[in-house]
């Protein structure tokens, strides 16, 4: 009898263990799917909002955004910013452009990763509309201009933390593609997407008409 | 205390191959980690020899000397503490201190050594296999960082390593298992869980931290195995993956894991400190659960180890506090320690040397690991000799100094034979200096700002190195005199009484014969 109760004591504990094993397993793979979510949502480890809309409130402040490229090692282009650096109110609709060409003699594929430092403006920078959203394909000896449409948060100025934040840099490195979907940005979809994006009035009404064209391309 | 049938002992390849006698398979796991020091301590004595002068004598590139580093770590962690203190003193005495005949599951006890041998086999083949674009092995540290060990090393020795430590986690694991399932099930009628010995508590707080953490670092060497061989992206960026998501998943098996290697060790220093003050352990209760809270608190604290990857800055002072939090139990465990011997009537014997050399020990470690908790000030010395001398202090002088006190107490009780104390005083004289000479002056290479991981250095850290590499020499003598009083007392075979130490050291395995019967607790001991 007293056999019988502590084999199914063992059991019971056994069957425990090993379900909290199975779980702290399953946890591993899970963190990341969850360790993707969490960044985006507290821009941890400068991981940047996307923003649905254009910001509509301009404020005083000014900020320096400086602009960072970077390209894997495998990837044979060359990848720069058109201006280092530009000063945009917090709340302004800003247009920079970043420019890439493929020294190759074969087309390739690449694709942006990106983040923002210090990494506690993160999730004050938002993107409309970005290069790094889809793959890009690059033809042999091909240059190319790619657009990112962008707005630091007005929100920012309510955040105490963020008080000594005078600049923020956005940096991207270029990785190749390995098996590229045909999704890939090609040169006419580029050219229709820069079309688009200039047409848009990156004004904001009312206030201060001085500070929105000067980073205008061109 | 042994009858006719405690004493039936299997031939001899049926007792060691298949053995399910939790005694048998804690002397193969001491065995087994003696071996496994060995070794580690054969890697790391070439890399002093290596960095006792400027430039490079004795390996032919820097690969093969990071290679030998990072095995160092993994055989030590591993093959060495791990099995000692869990698997070995853990088997041996956890069941006997607590009234049990044997662990719940003995096969699946057998099952978890057995692994072992499997596990280093694949870390030693490794070693021979093309591993980085420039030699054999993996040479990407104990930590396994993408992407060094993903398209760093295209070769297949780090798949070995992958397998070999997916082995060893799951044997750990069957361990851990086996390890709660007899503390909670299988305590002798009145052993409450707050009259269990402190061995047994560091044991099963060191279980439950294993079952926690290996299985999410069985979870990130998997998706490592994947990254290199099956084209998945866990954590190459260009995928859509974050190599500093496997940090974060590394460091939350890691931090631990340096817990899960010396509480077991608290628990031996504890009953050795009573035994030898002639007093029972201050505030038993209080380090019972000072060891659940340093387990508890050791689970929340992991990014300390990764200040430098770009944090914000309110995560850091998170870290930090939660760090620092964890030398309030730390504490209470020296303090106690302290105020046991304290006014007691001490009998300075070798286990209960080795047992101060580790209390002194502990707490120079535990003062810089206050330091580095600092994220600013570990910003500055973040992967320089001052870390590799903080933890070194911590696991190869504390852990591993338990480990002897360990021994040297429970030798007589395991073997049945008693050893030569002036050869064993040689061995831990020589020990305790040579190690830290070792590592000592690491400190101060540390704060100049000698980085680890480098076969060679400038000039100006000459002289430390040097003073180093001597304190290395003197320990491996040491080590010697270690296996020779071994040998000694197996030749001379001086019986062991069945309580050689004296009415103080009051656990059960002082009530049966030494070695204890093949079988014991037929009719289990009542505890009033």
């Amino acid at each position: 009898m007293a056999q019988v109760r502590k084999h199914n004591a063992n059991r019971k504990v056994v069957l425990s263990l090993s379900a909290t094993t199975l779980v702290m397993l399953g946890l591993g793979f899970a963190s990341k799917p969850l360790y993707d979510t969490f960044c985006r949502v507290t821009g941890y480890g400068g991981t940047t909002r996307v923003a649905e809309q254009m910001s509509e409130v301009v404020t005083e402040r000014e900020i320096k955004v400086r602009f960072d490229a970077n390209v894997a090692s495998n990837l044979g282009w060359t990848f720069k910013p058109d201006e280092v650096a530009m000063t945009v109110k917090l709340g302004q609709n800003a247009l920079a452009y970043y420019t890439a060409t493929n020294d190759t003699k074969y087309p390739i594929v690449g694709t942006a990763s990106y983040n923002v430092s210090p990494i506690k403006a993160a999730p004050y920078f938002s993107k409309l509309e970005c290069f790094c959203f889809t793959e890009q394909r690059l033809e042999p000896g091909e240059t190319v201009t790619m657009p990112v449409l962008f707005f630091v948060d007005p929100e920012m100025e309510n955040d105490k933390r963020l008080d000594e934040i005078k600049t923020i840099t956005l940096s991207y490195t270029f990785h190749r593609v390995e098996n590229p979907t045909d999704g890939a940005v090609r040169a006419e979809q580029r050219q229709a997407q820069i079309d688009k994006l200039e047409a848009i009035d990156l004004d904001v009404p009312e206030k201060d008409e001085t500070q929105i064209n000067q980073q205008g391309r061109g | 205390m042994s009858d006719a049938y405690g004493d039936h002992k299997p031939k001899f390849f049926t007792r060691w191959l298949f053995s399910t006698n939790h005694k048998d398979i804690g002397t193969l796991y001491l065995v087994f980690s003696i071996l496994g020091g060995l070794i580690g301590g054969y890697l790391s004595f070439m890399m002093r020899m290596e960095l006792m002068e400027p430039g490079m004598q004795y390996f032919a590139s820097p690969h093969k000397f990071s290679m030998f580093a990072s095995m160092h770590g993994l055989l030590m962690i591993f093959f060495m503490v791990m099995p000692a203190v869990i698997g070995g003193f853990g088997n041996w005495f956890v069941p006997l201190m607590i009234g049990a005949p044997d662990m719940a599951f003995p096969r699946m006890n057998n099952l978890s050594f057995w692994l072992l041998p499997v596990a280093l086999i694949c870390l030693i083949a490794s070693m021979f296999v093309p591993g980085g674009p420039s030699g054999n092995g993996f040479a990407g540290g104990w930590v396994m960082y993408p992407p060094l060990s993903t398209s760093g090393h295209p070769g297949p020795a780090f798949d070995f390593v992958i397998i070999g430590l997916l082995a060893a986690g799951f044997s750990s694991i069957f361990g851990a298992i086996n390890f709660i399932t007899t503390i909670f099930n299988m305590r002798a009628p009145g052993m409450t869980m707050h009259k269990m010995p402190l061995l047994a508590w560091g044991v099963l707080v060191t279980s439950w931290l294993l079952l926690l953490s290996l299985p999410v670092l069985a979870a990130s060497l998997i998706m490592l195995f994947t990254d290199r061989n099956a084209g998945t992206g866990f954590f190459d960026p260009a995928m859509g993956g974050d190599p500093v998501m496997f940090q974060h998943l590394f460091w939350f098996f890691g931090h631990p894991e340096v817990y899960i290697m010396v509480l077991p060790a608290f628990g031996i220093i504890s009953h050795i400190v009573s035994t030898f003050s002639r007093k029972p352990i201050f505030g038993y209760l209080g380090m019972a659960y000072a060891m659940v809270a340093i387990g508890v608190v050791g689970f929340v604290v992991w990014a300390h180890h990764m200040f430098t990857v770009g944090m914000d800055v309110d995560l850091k002072a998170y870290f930090m506090a939660a760090t620092m939090i964890i030398a309030v139990p730390t504490g209470i465990k020296i303090f106690s320690w302290l105020a046991t011997m304290w006014g007691g009537s001490i009998r300075m014997t070798i286990p209960m040397m080795w047992a101060q050399a580790f209390i002194f020990m502990f707490v120079i470690g535990g003062v810089t690991g206050v330091h580095m908790a600092s994220a600013g000030l570990d910003t500055s010395i973040h992967d320089t000799y001052y870390i590799v001398s903080h933890f070194h202090y911590v696991l190869a002088l504390g852990a591993v100094f338990a480990m002897f006190a360990g021994f040297t107490y429970w030798f007589g009780k395991m073997s049945g034979y008693l050893y030569n104390k002036w050869l064993a005083a040689v061995h831990f004289w020589l020990f305790f200096i040579g190690v830290n000479l070792i590592f000592f002056p690491q400190h101060f290479l540390g704060l100049q700002g000698m980085p680890r991981r480098y076969v060679d250095y400038p000039a100006e850290f000459a002289f430390w190195n040097k003073v180093s590499s001597i304190g290395a020499m003197v320990t491996l003598v040491g080590v010697i005199f270690f296996l020779l009083w071994i040998l000694e007392a197996f030749l001379v075979k001086r019986k062991a009484g069945d309580n050689y130490w004296g009415e103080e050291a009051n656990t059960l395995e002082w009530t049966l014969s030494s070695p204890p019967p093949f079988h014991q607790f037929s009719v289990l001991p009542k505890i009033k």
